[in-house]
């Protein structure tokens, strides 16, 4: 198979892989909840945790990834941690709180609330995965952005069905859920960064595979995470 | 004297220490020739893609508003110092040039083997540790280049001069060392800031020490390799 091919194979099957988790158990069962306001509030705090472990993977990414995709990470976390300045956009941290407030919630509310049990294991398992070869690495951070691209995921990607659900269920608008609309514009943007990174550096057999294998382990991480997340909002009244 | 401003006469102490051992007083002894200072330039280069392995991966485990710092940090190293109008990569490619080195020949460069075992040091500091040991490894060697703190100049400056009094090569043709005769005071002093904020019990402290003590370690042993390679070069 020639390197363009396989690139392409590699690419289509990352994008079913993608489509694929919105089939499993536990995306189905987070996708049929009925948002509560507390459970709106949960949500939404454990999902500013997930952002800041994603700060976490990139940065072990960006260590160990060739000078010139380093750059390319650099950037990507200047939307994540810093925010546009030019265009006054916040960082990503910063709006997960400030959405926060449409479901009641104060920035001390994130700060007295723990991490979900199952979602500290899934975070440790994601860093774990984010310090193995740069190309698994890579590939294990970026698939959560192909999975929420709205370009690649066929009936919407996973922050706009949660927009669309907290629209249904609790009548507030997308627009007033700055941190799901911003990622709803930003991971189709984002979601291009591993094709980039491997037509430069997957170019045989045994680098697509090491793709693959990390893309996989993420979405199995995230299947998980998700499952716990399900668990979590059934708990809840 | 409180807890922080003990550790940071510690860590100051530390740094000026390091021009006492033997290590570094033999890598300085070498004498330069034009070939001794093209290894050396590109050896920089390989320590400057070491260091950006580092801070990745101490940005990866640190607090988030520690992640803001070194990314801001990261800045200057990565896509464009305001005082270079480069990255500090490019920086030292472009130095290159003054004593004839080509683009090629940083391609080509190969990491000598006790470099090598310096570098994955580093790695396995920056990535498997606490982060304020992590933190504090990467921060050391810019603190151990800053002037203001080193008595009688940081390593870019000494290296710099030798270039100047060996060579006849003006620091200030020497772009890349010149840069982080000022950068690495400006990044030192900026990245300690974060000790005030992090340091609050002996704890604490400890994770700090850790961390300067085996990075200096390194940096010893480093200086050591590249002064030992240097003196095999006719």
């Amino acid at each position: 198979m020639s390197a363009a091919n396989g690139l392409e194979t590699m690419w289509s099957e990352l994008v079913e892989l993608c489509n694929e988790q919105f089939n499993s158990s536990p995306f189905k069962r987070l996708l049929a909840m009925k948002f509560t306001q507390a459970r709106a509030q949960q949500y939404s705090i454990q999902m500013a945790y997930y952002v800041q472990n994603r700060r976490d993977g990139w940065g072990y990414v960006q260590g160990s990834a060739p000078f010139e995709v380093k750059k390319l990470i650099w950037q990507h976390e200047e939307d994540e941690l810093i925010g546009q300045k030019a265009q006054g956009k916040v960082d990503h941290i910063t709006l997960a709180v400030k959405e926060g407030e449409v479901f009641g919630l104060s920035a001390e509310a994130f700060e007295r609330t723990a991490r979900l049990e199952g979602g500290e294991v899934c975070f440790s398992a994601w860093i774990r995965l984010a310090q193995r070869p740069w190309l698994e690495a890579i590939a294990g951070s970026a698939i959560l952005e192909m999975r929420n691209s709205g370009e690649l995921i066929r009936g919407g990607s996973l922050s706009l069905r949660i927009a669309a659900m907290l629209e249904r269920d609790l009548g507030v608008p997308m627009k007033k859920q700055i941190n799901n609309a911003e990622h709803v514009v930003m991971d189709v943007e984002h979601a291009n960064l591993l094709m980039q990174v491997a037509r430069k550096y997957a170019s045989n057999e045994a680098e697509r595979r090491a793709i693959l294998r990390g893309a996989r382990e993420s979405l199995m991480i995230d299947r998980v995470y998700r499952g716990h997340l399900a668990d979590m909002l059934e708990a809840l009244a | 004297m409180n807890l922080l401003e003990e550790l940071l006469k510690t860590l100051d102490k530390m740094v000026n220490d390091q021009f006492e051992s033997v290590e570094f007083k033999n890598f300085l002894a070498v004498p330069l020739t034009l070939e001794r200072g093209r290894f050396y330039v590109i050896q920089n280069a390989l320590y400057t893609s070491n260091r950006r392995d580092c801070w990745g991966y101490v940005q990866g485990g640190s607090p988030l508003d520690v992640k803001r710092v070194i990314w801001e940090h990261e800045s200057d190293e990565l896509i464009n110092d305001p005082r270079a109008g480069m990255d500090h990569y490019a920086l030292t490619v472009k130095q290159g040039e003054v004593i004839g080195l080509k683009p090629e020949d940083f391609e080509r460069a190969q990491v000598p083997a006790m470099v090598q075992a310096c570098f994955h040091a580093w790695h396995h500091i920056a990535m498997h540790n606490h982060w304020l040991s992590a933190y504090t490894a990467s921060h050391m060697l810019e603190r151990r280049n800053n002037g203001k703190i080193v008595k009688g100049g940081g390593m870019s400056y000494r290296v710099g001069k030798k270039f100047e009094n060996e060579l006849g090569i003006n620091l200030k043709r020497m772009i890349s060392l010149d840069v982080h005769v000022v950068a690495d005071t400006d990044h030192s002093e900026n990245i300690s800031e974060m000790f005030e904020r992090y340091v609050k019990t002996e704890e604490d402290c400890d994770l700090v020490l850790k961390g300067a003590q085996e990075s200096m370690a390194i940096d010893r042993a480093y200086r050591g390799a590249v002064g030992y390679y240097m003196a095999q070069i006719n």
